[in-house]
């Protein structure tokens, strides 16, 4: 009897917490986020070496930042700004590879190798009679 | 003459390759030729080659003797002492010297492995065997287009214009050296880094050389395995604190305030890091349950291209990075090697493996070997994304006239699930019996630390932390932290009882009772540590761009920064301006930080260094962009508990030492007595 009520008090225990912390996840950030920020890096800095332009201290990457923010005020959404740099300085300019076209396989390729990781680790297991005459 | 002596060591190392080979192909063909006897002579050549290759570079750094092209162009006199002995390995023909360094010190301990056991042994001499051929490839390249040694015969007034490779040619002397790359004489971590992921990187190999081994021999079981275990958990261990010293460098000296960017170099670091990580946890499934067999082949080979890869990625010039200095023909030949080592390998492996591996099945899915597959699972799709991330762009560029950009946002994307993945797999999986888990138990093993890691989680949401990130951080992170310290204080209880000891003597000694695992715990709360300080650092930064003028405060983080005056100052290599600012907090002025802008003499190259003032609580971090007397721009962050992300990083690092240091106290008494601390 005593077991049980320290199980049940775990268990309402545990199910409060995840309560608390479901409905932090489901409220989401209450900070303001900044748009503009999450845009520049995104966008790449094109006369540095790998660097987005939100991290690079040279004058272009600033140039290109004060531009994003000025977009972000003007409430251009986020396609739109980075079609604005794509028209200027070509697919490359952004760091994020679009879902589609030339970047589509950068995406598909890992989940295909999880996939067939997921299936070899499958047939691996054993049978759930005993096979006769496995080779292995 | 300098010059000379380094070009005749590295001939030396090269035939004593050329004849490890031989004598390595001899004792594995014959037993009785395979003793350590046999093998001595090759082995003193090729470690005394390099030994005195390295020395003679330093030596004509310190000198500076500008008839060495590389000593002029990568050196200057003005250089501090440091940064001297740093530039031997800070571009690119003393890199590769450096690897060859420490592939010769990892020959020469396998070799004095085999001499402990005095035996024959064929499985070592074939290692050996495959060592020398890549011996003879690092070296051959030093002799030829990667040769340290070229002697100047067109001097500039600053640096080298024209070298030979003959080394005696009538060389020149330029007046003064060009000095090392500004970025890389800026911070001491300079000269500790390289080495560090150097004795990591070149690790691989022993562990490779001995696959091949087995795989020529056909030899079954798990004696390469066993063999390379210390080999492999040192080469593991140094390239984990190799990585992390990287991190801390990019951070202390580059100014953006990050410590890992997703570049192409640190990717070539990480990939290697991972394959490897996978390996140390199959071995383990294939030394306890006889499984992954071929599988562990297959992860050794990975790990070995994947650092030739990695080098050829550094050191070729075919991306832009902070590390690829030049370029040249180095590139061709390593992706040249690369193709060899892959298509040799892979298809020794695939005559072979029916030979020598042959894998029960598993028995079922929820038991340790499980948890053990989801970690290899995810380790390599990790690894297979950082490849297709990093190389995708070089080959759209290659077959196209096209650009792409693959960056930041799809390298975190793709990664922070999988860690998030691996992190709860770290958490259940060293509590879950091997063969086939029953719910029951593995779920009263974690019931508790998941409650606390819940509870640390609605403690955050309460204080109205609500990033998704965040929390799924917070909870998986501490969960791992916690069923580690559970899981501890269990066993050390059930000892504590058996033997009427104390419980923190009991905690040592169940710690000391099974090195191998609890090293893997030790390893495993590292990385928590590292994990969280990850999740608290990226998601709770507060940054902000401030202009002051002298006598001027802006506050940032709960912090004063208040800017007193413009500094300058002239150094040997260099003169510097910087701001000195006074931080203060509730009025006290508790440090003085300087942002600076170093300006390099010889390349007149600017570069910023940051100040970074670390509390218990995070770390304040000044960036320099303008200065005159009137007015400084800085760029500030805050970055909370980032000194999680360093510590947690060498503790995972460093506990391969416990592992392999720490040895099983003797049994006293009571046989009978079996005290689980694996809970297995």
């Amino acid at each position: 009897m005593k077991t049980d009520i320290r199980a049940l008090t775990g268990w309402a225990v545990t199910v409060v917490l995840i309560g608390i912390v479901a409905v932090g996840l489901f409220m989401g950030d209450t900070r303001p986020q900044d748009r503009a920020a999450s845009l520049g890096s995104a966008i790449k800095c094109p006369v540095c070496q790998g660097e987005a332009i939100i991290d690079s201290p040279s004058p272009t990457a600033q140039a290109m930042m004060d531009i994003v923010r000025e977009k972000v005020a003007a409430g251009e959404t986020d396609q739109q700004i980075f079609s604005y740099f794509q028209a200027r300085f070509g697919e490359g300019i952004l760091l994020d590879p679009p879902l589609a076209g030339t970047t589509l396989l950068v995406w598909i390729l890992p989940f295909l190798v999880a996939a067939g990781g997921v299936r070899l680790i499958l047939s691996r297991r054993r049978p759930a009679e005993p096979a006769h005459g496995e080779p292995s | 003459m300098t010059a000379f002596i380094g070009s005749l060591a590295i001939l030396v190392a090269v035939g004593s390759s050329i004849v490890l080979i031989a004598q390595g192909f001899r004792g594995m063909q014959q037993a009785s030729r395979s003793t350590a006897r046999h093998l001595k002579r090759p082995v003193v050549g090729i470690v005394g080659g390099a030994v005195v290759a390295m020395a003679a570079l330093e030596f004509g750094i310190l000198r500076d003797d500008f008839s060495i092209e590389y000593v002029a162009n990568h050196s200057a006199s003005s250089t501090p002492f440091i940064f001297k002995v740093a530039s031997a390995w800070a571009a690119l023909e003393g890199s590769i010297l450096l690897w060859g360094l420490v592939l010769a010190v990892y020959i020469y301990t396998v070799y004095r492995g085999m001499r402990r056991t005095q035996g024959q042994d064929r499985l070592g001499s074939g290692a050996l065997l495959v060592l020398g051929i890549v011996s003879l490839f690092f070296f051959g390249m030093m002799l030829t287009v990667s040769d340290p040694f070229r002697v100047c015969i067109d001097p500039g007034s600053v640096g080298c214009f024209g070298a030979s490779n003959l080394p005696w040619a009538a060389s020149l002397a330029a007046l003064e050296g060009r000095g090392p790359n500004p970025l890389l004489q800026n911070h001491i971590l300079m000269a500790v880094h390289p080495p560090m992921l150097y004795i990591g990187y070149v690790g691989m190999v022993v562990p490779f050389s001995f696959a091949m081994s087995a795989l020529m021999l056909g030899a079954k079981g798990t004696e390469w395995l066993k063999r390379t275990r210390t080999w492999t958990l040192i080469a593991w261990g140094f390239l984990t604190v190799g990585i992390v010293l990287g991190g801390l460098w990019s951070y202390e000296v580059l100014g953006w305030g990050g410590y890992w960017a997703w570049d192409p170099v640190e990717n070539a670091s990480f990939l290697p890091w991972l394959t490897a990580t996978a390996f140390l946890h199959s071995s383990v499934v294939q030394d306890r349950r006889g499984m992954l067999q071929a599988w562990n082949f297959v992860l050794v080979i990975a790990t070995f291209a994947l650092t030739i890869l990695g080098t050829f990625l550094t050191r070729s010039g075919v991306i832009a990075s902070v590390h690829s200095f030049s370029q040249s023909a180095v590139g061709p030949v390593l992706l040249w090697f690369l193709m060899v080592v892959l298509v040799a390998s892979f298809g020794l492996f695939a005559i072979r493996v029916n030979v020598v591996a042959s894998s029960p099945r598993l028995d079922s899915l929820a038991s340790r070997e499980g948890v053990f597959l989801l970690n290899n699972l995810l380790l390599t799709v990790f690894a297979f994304v950082v490849l297709v991330g990093t190389l995708y762009p070089m080959f759209v560029e290659a077959f196209s006239d096209q650009q792409v950009g693959v960056g930041p946002p799809f390298f975190n994307r793709m990664a922070v699930p999988l860690a998030f993945g691996l992190l709860m797999a770290m958490g259940v999986g060293p509590v879950t019996p091997y063969r086939v888990a029953r719910g029951a138990i593995v779920w009263e093993r974690i019931r508790t630390p998941l409650r606390l890691a819940l509870g640390v989680a609605a403690l955050a949401v309460v204080l109205r932390y609500r990033n998704h990130l965040l929390l799924i951080g917070i909870l998986t992170a501490t969960f791992v932290g916690f069923a580690i310290l559970r899981n501890l204080y269990h066993s050390a209880r059930t000892v504590s009882r058996a033997r009427e000891i104390a419980l923190p003597a009991a905690v040592v000694r169940t710690m000391k009772s099974d090195p191998g695992y609890w090293g893997g715990q030790i390893s495993h709360f590292g990385v928590a540590v590292l994990a969280l300080g990850i999740t608290l650092s990226a998601n709770l930064t507060v940054a902000a761009e401030v202009v002051l003028s002298p006598g001027e405060s802006a506050s940032v983080a709960g912090y004063d920064i208040t800017y007193v005056n413009q500094f300058t100052r002239e150094e040997s290599n260099r003169s510097v301006t910087g701001a000195a600012l006074d931080i203060s907090r509730s009025g006290n002025v508790i440090s003085r930080q300087e942002p600076r802008l170093n300006q390099y003499g010889a390349s007149g190259m600017t570069v910023a260094t940051p100040a970074v003032d670390e509390y218990l609580t995070g770390d304040l971090y000044l960036s320099l962009r303008t200065i005159n007397p009137e007015s400084v721009t800085l760029e500030v962050w805050w970055f909370p508990f980032i000194w999680m992300v360093w510590a947690g990083g060498f503790l995972a690092g460093f506990a391969m030492l416990w592992s392999r240091l720490v040895h099983k106290p003797k049994r006293e008494s009571k046989p009978t007595e079996r005290v689980t601390t694996s809970e297995n």
